[in-house]
């Protein structure tokens, strides 16, 4: 760690969906370079915040604050995150019929240039680029034309949220789930995937439940969450561990 | 009925026929038609199937046919669809100066004006054996039957390739110098096949009233992929019938685009008269503004083993009206019916309204229908999607928006005419936003 600004901070996050409360205090730091594991067991608050990060609306932050690159992240709208460079790769990515998956991409690669100043993307070049990280993440090439994950497998489904993220390059990546339901080759590709993108000035925020994932992209840190606060914390070896003794081990710590 | 407006009727009339030519349908079939409409009167909004067209223009407009028109260039036209050959109507009238005729021998289009009975076969109209349930409702098509001047009858015989054919009907009256009648009269012999484009356009932004009625009679094995596109300027008022009847093995595929006009309404009765008869019913309405758009769709197997696939897309934005009925019946000699129906609609304003109706009748058994039937607004998880891959929320919305057409759009076949469409299609469902965005 650096004593340079964190990319992300999350400080004492209270959040509730439907007054019920999901994160109950919860601090963070992410540092540019870092891989951090988010694991916990069911209903502990993972995908909370990991939407909550994303900006999805029906969540309400009662406390906290969360900056990144040293702004207000929470001030601002999802689309305006993603524009800064904060993706999310869905736990349940969603089919949109009639949309075509390079339309999606090129759209958002564009808004992204938009930003940062930049004309929009070159068609042809942009598309020599997409097929590249599509054979990355072996995706076939009838996926261009098709529309956004209408007909896939929860497999392929997955693998396009890593390929779109490949395309997008952000500076701060949180994946949601994005192993659960993948056989163990897939497992392996979406791993490389998330591991090209592995650079000094990046981030990536893996929420899991398993510790499979973790064997083939190996994080800095390993954070445990427990009823909506980080209950433990340490180095791979903790994911290991809790592999070994089960969830209760730290609920029964936490309580 | 002594209605004040079928009195009007009738007396515009008995004003005009001493006017007009002794062209379109004759006299004989004149004197029928008003006949029938002068004992059923026009539909009012106490109509079940009514209750969601706009009639009120009724009251105010003139029904005698529209003066000779102005003459128009072929820029006042929507591009030529290459490979298509053209007949271009103004007001009802047949335009040659501005039409290129068809080359091809397997068919035959005669403008009614200059053959009154021409290609007109017994079977033309719709047999008029009584259904179940109510009867197709043929009331406007009375209307245009008893006013009309010109036309086209259209028959196609059997060949090899298909015969592609574009008919436009321009509208440049004014409702209240006079009204215009489009009208088709077309027959497929068996095994014949046609590509039909219909158009309804405007030249200028004149208030036109618009009355078409078409009728297509599909002999055994013939088929036809007939699309239809209602566009006409914002202030346009059209009363729409089609009445088809299809035959043993015969398809036909029929889809409607209607996204223009101040008040659209389109009444479409099919007939699957034959065994195996296969029809593709397919709508798409946009309405924004005070616009309304509605369509009345009614289906009856009347053979075993036909098959009808009904679907309908419909944007309400603005204060619009979007409504769509669409009714199946199956007879008591139709087993063996395969029936699905997929009718959904997209609310894209506070104030816009949206009426989507499916309604199914069997009066036998050993049949397959099914139907699905949605009207809401655009889906929350999808939006976010896309906010969350960087897209404005007016891009987002727009995108979703064009997705639920596209569903529609993207069976079109004549890949210049899904262009036009598209680009039309693309426009109209950026508008909306736009206005709700300077709102």
């Amino acid at each position: 760690m650096t004593s340079r600004t964190p990319l992300l901070a999350i400080n004492d996050l209270h959040v509730t969906v439907e007054g019920k409360q999901i994160l109950n205090g919860l601090t963070l730091q992410v540092g540019a370079g870092e891989v951090h594991a988010i694991m916990g067991p069911n209903g502990s608050g993972k995908s909370t915040l990991a939407h909550v990060l994303a900006g999805r609306p029906g969540y309400q932050i009662t406390a906290g604050t969360v900056s990144y690159e040293g702004r207000d992240l929470l001030a601002l709208a999802p689309e305006e995150r993603a524009r800064q460079g904060v993706f999310l790769g869905f736990q349940y990515p969603v089919e949109i019929p009639g949309v075509n998956n390079v339309y999606l991409l090129k759209a958002a690669v564009n808004a992204v240039r938009k930003q940062r100043g930049l004309p929009e993307v070159d068609a042809f070049e942009f598309l020599g680029l997409v097929r590249e990280k599509m054979r990355l993440m072996h995706i076939e090439d009838s996926f261009l034309s098709r529309g956004v994950n209408e007909g896939f497998s929860g497999g392929e489904k997955k693998r396009n949220e890593v390929l779109q993220m490949l395309v997008l390059e952000p500076r701060l990546a949180i994946l949601d789930e994005t192993d659960s339901g993948l056989d163990i080759d897939a497992l392996k590709v979406v791993a490389a995937g998330v591991n090209s993108l592995r650079a000094p000035e990046r981030a990536c925020v893996l929420v899991t439940h398993y510790q499979r994932l973790l064997e083939y992209v190996v994080p800095d840190i390993v954070h445990v969450l427990v009823r909506g606060r980080i209950a433990k914390r340490g180095d791979r070896t903790l994911a290991l561990e809790l592999e070994r003794r089960g969830y209760d081990w730290v609920t029964g710590e936490a309580a | 009925m002594g209605t004040p407006l079928t009195a009007r009727i009738i007396e515009e009339h008995a004003n005009a026929f001493g006017a007009l030519p002794p062209a379109g349908p004759t006299a004989a079939r004149r004197r029928t038609a008003l006949e029938a409409l002068t004992a059923s009167g026009l539909p009012t909004s106490r109509d079940e199937n009514w209750k969601y067209a706009n009639l009120r223009p009724l009251e105010r407009l003139r029904f005698i046919p529209a003066p000779a028109a102005q003459p128009l260039t072929p820029t006042d036209l929507p591009a030529a669809i290459p490979g298509f050959a053209r007949y271009v109507f103004v007001d009802g009238a047949f335009a040659p100066a501005l039409s290129a005729a068809l080359h091809a021998t397997a068919a035959a289009v005669t403008p009614l004006a200059a053959a009154p009975d021409a290609g007109r076969a017994p079977a033309a109209m719709p047999a008029q054996t009584p259904a179940p349930g109510a009867s197709a409702d043929e009331r406007f098509a009375r209307l245009n039957e008893a006013f009309a001047t010109d036309g086209a009858a259209i028959r196609v015989a059997a060949h090899h390739e298909p015969v592609r054919l574009e008919l436009v009907f321009v509208a440049s009256a004014d409702a209240l110098t006079g009204a215009s009648y489009p009208r088709v009269e077309l027959r497929l012999d068996s095994q014949a096949q046609l590509l039909l484009i219909e158009r309804h356009v405007s030249a200028g932004p004149h208030a036109s009233f618009v009355n078409s009625a078409v009728t297509v009679d599909l002999g055994c094995g013939a088929r036809l992929h007939h699309y239809r596109l209602q566009e006409l300027a914002a202030r346009a008022i059209v009363f729409d019938t089609l009445c088809a009847v299809v035959g043993r093995d015969a398809c036909y595929r029929l889809y409607g685009i209607s996204s223009g006009a101040q008040s659209a309404r389109s009444t479409l009765a099919v007939r699957l008269a034959g065994e195996r008869a296969d029809l593709t019913l397919a709508v798409v309405a946009l309405g924004d503004r005070q616009q309304v758009q509605d369509t009345y769709a009614r289906v009856e197997h009347a053979a075993p083993r036909a098959r009808t696939e009904q679907v309908f897309r419909g944007i309400s934005a603005g204060r619009a009206r979007v409504a769509f009925n669409g009714k199946i019946v199956v007879g008591k000699d139709a087993p063996g019916t395969d029936s699905r129906q997929s009718l959904r609609g997209l609310l894209a304003g506070p104030e816009a309204e949206l009426d989507v109706r499916p309604q199914l009748e069997i009066y036998t058994d050993e049949v397959r229908c099914s139907h699905g039937a949605t009207a809401g607004k655009l889906d929350e998880s999808m939006l976010f999607y896309l906010l969350s891959r960087g897209l404005e929320p007016e891009v987002a919305q727009r995108l979703l928006k064009w997705a639920f057409l596209e569903d529609v759009v993207a069976r079109i076949e004549v890949a210049e005419l899904r262009r036009q469409i598209e680009e039309r299609l693309a426009l109209q469902v950026h508008e909306p936003l736009a206005s709700a965005e300077s709102a």
